[in-house]
């Protein structure tokens, strides 16, 4: 008897002369599972290469070693005094402001919002300033014949049609355009840039009138640290030397908190999305290797009959095709590999900064580790299959059983497989949770479309049988039981299909439903402009401008003040409790107001608004649904840091707030009394028809050079175009599962050919004409195409209704535009390939498949 | 050596000076040369030779499922020429029945759905119950649902025997349709196929190997290199086969 350690090099000889066959019947085997690799290889490889940047420049991006933003206020004597003691300090303002063309006159030329960043001499402390020409900082910003200079995004130029050399105006003071800038280090990535960068420099600043008590402003304070400092150590020190600072301070370790957890997210949807093209994938593997198993059942028959046991057929065979898994694996790894290097350029728009294109082993591992396992998962039951062929079939052609179940090892086996893959694609995400969900979702998807097509089938087969398509309607019979017959690919065409189009569905229907949040539902009541920093003295300048405009309406002036939640019910915020989905609150500052009256259209919840004469100890309306999250009730307290003054609050109401309606909302209004003496601005909101708004901007901004107008419609489309483009890679990726389903779907068809075209011709011997033929066929694929769609189109609504109400907490609109087009998309997609496979077939010349020499 | 018509009878069959080329790896290969034959209603012929002689190309120029290179074919009284496939597919449907030494049954129907094909191609509205007497009458009533997988070598000719008659064509053409049998079913096959085809007056054309099967023919054509080399009545129209 032979030793199991003597049959396995048997078994390595047998997989290497049967591959001598070659790969044919293979091929789709491999672009299978190379584009399912590779779409993971691939995301997990860019992800790395921008993850390594990140890193790798943090100083860079951060400004500094470490970073202090105060909002509204400069650093005090004493805290600037402790910055310099420490290292070399660059010192920054972040506002937003106006600009026009210093050429034009007052009340012509076009205004633009831009955001405006003031340097002192020490920027950049990391990095460079990248500028065309490329000029120095100094040089840049240094005045000449008394007018300072500035730098400026191209699309500053572009939107004021101004070239290099000519001046613009910023508030009170004019400036010369001497270069574009190419590349800030520091630039943040926020969806709230809400026009493009100007620079000038520190010393420019109060010319302009911008920094007005109260105004919206940012100082940044960027330290360089001496070498061998311990940056966390310092600014651990200085939150002891200086508790009510309220700054919010970074170290390089993190410098960039948000981007990173985003484009996590974002790399975990995407790698979740080519996880689903290698599932998909896997039945075209799946196909392959039972087909060309089933190829092989005579030889194997052989085998047995010659004495070889049923585990030496099975490591054989297993051998063979890991052999060419292997190779579809190590193309997929190539193609991901090389992504990062084609793509780092054009990321570059998208992101602060430059990706590092490089091999990065651990996401092609973790690449690899997905291939093998879905290979195996996928091909465990036709190799298990093969291993039991009976030899009887050398002596006794009578068919295999219509249908046989895996032996319970085998069950166990391939369980075991399929936990592993599902247990590696949840300890491989960041966010584990949406990696369970995925799970859930990919087995519930996989097992709908099997009990879909197992319906189709077994609806077909009743409806084949009925006396109306028995006796009238022989076509129809003959498409339908092409449907149920044994061997059909209806679940093979269903699942390849149907799970790249769940998958196309879904992205489009929260793409439009978050597309839609955005720009198409502008709420009736939604203002044109928001105005921002109009100081109390000018409030009823502001007024009459504004009424001075024709086509205006809807005025309404609200004070606006910033500060810090440091306290919620006594309990330091660092340390509260709070669901996380509302931790943006204690983040940074928030805007908030104060009202003796409620603002109109508030909807209180909870509590009650106080009497519009109230004098008492402060009061705060809360949002409810913030509330909820920090586990607030009414009569808890509230303590807000405002400008290094801490206000604490009893919580009087909760207000339910529509965010959507874009009218001016805050988080928190106090009661009258508390916050009037603090330096504060107001902000207003302005409706105006269409030929209204430049004459508004420019009656406002003409007048009051310091307030800024926003433009709530360009603001909405700037957000809809960062997520069109997060879209767009979703979709770049969704429609790899597609192409690889359309492989799958194509593999599934082609090996029906030899079958197919021996029907037409047994049919046409029969006297059935090439019309006949062409209708059964394609009623049959019209059948299949129409059913993945349908049961895709459900799928993919209930997906993205899923995604869009729970994970983004959308509104939810069904839009049967975009299903209607992916269905109908995939049902001519169907019909074509299946149509193409069956014009080969009937082009066959029957003489030779009938001749019995 | 030409055949001709006996007097008073309707050719179902004529071809005339029929040369049939097919293209190979080494060039043209001529299959048939200047066929002339003709066949009348009712009459069972045997068309006899050695391997490669032509039978089966000249039986599918019968059934049109072979275009001649040359010459003229006309099978109940439907000149071949000028037909295109579906044409000819048409004709079959109406007036041809064949039997393969292969079976040739669709593997993915089941019994009852090969006899019924031909059936509903035909328009006939009650298929299914006439396939099932079908094969009621060759004895494979109860295995009507069986895929032909699951039957063996000789209940799928009587399958094919069924689906060949189901249309009750006036030409019945059969190749070898014993050849991938035993010699009992095989025997049992024949018998069932003359029967079928005396009850119902069907034109007869054979190929066999079988001097046995071909004497039980009204008639034996010999074939060699592609050219009819004998053509005469059968000895015994009524030999009975061996028991």
């Amino acid at each position: 008897m032979r030793s199991a350690d003597a049959a396995l090099p048997l078994a390595l000889r047998i997989a290497r002369r049967e591959l001598r066959g070659g790969l044919k019947g293979f091929r789709i085997f491999l672009a299978a599972l190379a584009l399912g690799v590779a779409a993971i290889a691939a995301v997990g490889s860019l992800s790395a290469s921008v993850d390594g940047a990140l890193k790798g420049d943090a100083k860079a991006l951060l400004g500094g070693d470490v970073d202090l933003t105060l909002a509204h206020r400069e650093a005090s004597a004493a805290e600037y005094r402790a910055m310099q003691a420490a290292g070399l300090v660059s010192t920054s303002a972040e506002l937003r402001a106006m600009t026009r063309a210093a050429q034009a006159k007052e009340g012509t030329g076009k205004r633009l919002l831009v955001e405006l960043k003031a340097v002192d001499q020490h920027y950049p402390l990391y990095g460079a300033l990248e500028l065309t020409p490329p000029i120095t900082t100094a040089a840049a910003f240094a005045a000449r014949d008394g007018v300072f200079g500035a730098v400026a995004d191209t699309d500053v130029l572009a939107r004021l049609g101004l070239k290099l050399g000519e001046r613009i105006k910023l508030g009170d003071a004019t400036f010369e355009l001497r270069a574009t800038i190419g590349r800030e280090p520091d630039r943040a990535v926020s969806a709230f840039i809400l026009g493009p960068r100007l620079m000038v420099s520190m010393a420019a600043l109060p010319a302009t009138g911008l920094i007005q008590p109260g105004s919206i402003v940012r100082y940044n304070y960027r330290l360089k640290l001496p070498g061998g400092s311990d940056a966390r150590a310092w600014l651990a020190e200085l939150a002891r030397q200086f508790p009510d600072a309220g700054w919010r301070a970074h170290s390089f370790h993190n410098a960039t908190p948000r981007l990173q957890e985003f484009l996590d997210r974002i790399a975990l949807y995407l790698t979740l999305v080519g996880l689903t093209a290698l599932l998909v994938g896997g039945i075209g593997v799946a196909n392959a290797v039972k087909a060309y198993l089933d190829g092989r059942a005579t030889t194997i028959a052989i085998l047995k009959c010659l004495g070889a046991p049923a585990r030496l057929i099975f490591q054989a065979y297993l051998a063979e095709v890991f052999a060419i898994a292997l190779c579809g694996i190590a193309i997929g790894l190539a193609l991901g590999a090389i992504v990062p290097f084609l793509l780092a350029d054009s990321l570059a728009h998208y992101l602060p900064v430059l990706a590092h294109a490089g091999l990065h082993p651990a996401p092609l591992l973790l690449a690899a580790a997905y291939g093998v396992l879905t290979t195996f998962a996928f091909t465990l039951w036709p190799l298990a299959e093969a291993r039991d062929t009976p030899p009887q079939r050398l002596f006794r052609a009578l068919a295999a059983p219509l249908r046989q179940w895996p032996r319970r090892v085998d069950a166990l086996a391939l369980l075991g497989a399929a936990a592993a893959l599902a247990a590696l694609a949840i300890a491989s995400a960041g966010d584990r949770r949406i990696a369970l969900w995925f799970v859930a979702g990919a087995v519930a998807t996989l097992a709908a479309f099997r009990l879909s097509a197992w319906l189709i089938a077994a609806s077909a087969r009743a409806a084949a049988r009925t006396p109306f398509v028995l006796s009238a309607w022989p076509t129809l019979r003959l498409a339908l039981a092409n449907l149920y017959r044994p061997g059909a690919p209806t679940a093979s065409v269903v699942l390849s299909l149907g799970v790249g189009l769940t998958l196309l569905v879904a992205v489009g229907l929260v793409e439009g439903n978050l597309l839609r949040e955005v720009t198409e539902t502008l709420p009736a009541g939604a203002p044109s402009y928001f105005f921002i920093d109009i100081q109390p003295d000018q409030l009823k300048g502001f007024d009459e401008a504004v009424r001075g405009v024709e086509g205006t309406s809807g005025l309404e002036q609200v004070p606006s003040l910033r500060g810090r939640i440091t306290a919620l019910n006594g309990v330091a915020a660092e340390r509260a409790k709070i669901n996380p989905r509302s931790a943006w609150v204690l983040e940074s500052d928030r805007g908030l107001t104060y009202a003796a009256i409620p603002p109109p259209g508030a909807r209180i919840v909870a509590g009650s608004w106080w009497p519009a004469d109230y004098a008492g100890p402060p009061l705060v309306s809360l949002d409810a649904e913030v509330a909820r999250d920090f586990a607030l009730k009414l009569g808890d307290t509230l303590t807000v840091n405002v400008l290094g003054r801490e206000v604490t609050a009893r919580i009087a109401s909760f207000r339910e707030i529509e965010w959507s309606s874009l009218t001016l909302n805050f988080v928190m209004v106090f009661s009258p009394g508390v916050l009037e003496g603090a330096p504060q601005t107001f902000i207003a909101t302005v409706k105006a028809s269409a030929a209204a708004e430049e004459p508004l901007v420019r009656a406002v901004t003409d007048r009051f050079a310091n307030i800024s107008a926003i433009h709530v419609k360009e603001a909405l489309e700037a957000a809809a175009s960062i997520l069109g483009s997060i879209a767009s890679a979703v979709r770049l990726t969704a429609l790899f599962t597609l192409i690889v389903g359309t492989l799958v779907l194509a593999g599934a068809l082609a090996a029906e050919h030899e079958r197919r075209t021996y029907d037409a011709v047994v049919l046409k011997v029969l006297g059935a004409t090439r019309r006949t033929l062409l209708a059964t066929f394609l009623i049959e694929y019209g059948v299949l195409g129409a059913a993945a769609a349908a049961v895709a189109s459900a799928l993919g609504t209930l997906v993205g209704y899923l995604v869009t109400t729970r994970i983004m907490e959308g509104a939810w609109h069904f839009l049967p535009a975009a299903v209607a087009g992916t269905a109908l998309g995939s049902t001519l997609l169907t019909l074509a390939l299946g149509f193409a496979g069956t014009w080969r077939a009937l082009g066959e010349r029957p003489a030779p498949y009938l001749r019995n020499e | 050596m030409p055949t001709r018509s006996p007097p008073g009878r309707e050719a179902i069959i004529r071809l005339e000076d029929v040369h049939l080329k097919l293209a190979s790896a080494a060039g043209l290969v001529n299959i048939l040369n200047g066929i002339d034959l003709a066949i009348q209603a009712g009459e069972s012929v045997g068309l006899v030779g050695p391997s490669g002689s032509g039978k089966t190309s000249l039986m599918m120029l019968v059934a049109g499922l072979e275009r001649p290179s040359e010459g003229r074919i006309s099978v109940a009284g439907q000149a071949f020429a000028g037909l295109d496939e579906d044409a000819l597919a048409r004709f079959r449907r109406d007036n041809v029945g064949i039997v393969f030494q292969a079976f040739h049954l669709v593997p993915t129907m089941t019994a009852l759905e090969n006899v019924a094909i031909p059936l509903e191609l035909a328009g006939i509205k009650d298929a299914f119950a006439r396939a099932r007497v079908g094969l009621e009458a060759v004895g494979l009533g109860s295995r009507i649902h069986h895929y032909p997988g699951q039957l063996s070598g000789g209940e799928q000719q009587r399958t094919a025997l069924a689906r060949a008659f189901a249309t009750e064509p006036r030409l019945l053409l059969a190749d070898e349709p014993t050849g991938n049998l035993d010699g009992k079913t095989g025997e049992a096959i024949i018998e069932l196929l003359f029967d079928l085809r005396a009850r119902r007056g069907t034109t007869l054309l054979l190929i066999t190997h079988d001097p046995a099967i071909a004497r039980r023919c009204d008639r034996i054509v010999r074939l060699a290199d592609g050219r009819i080399i004998d053509d005469r009545r059968a000895e015994s129209t009524t030999t009975a086969l061996p028991q």
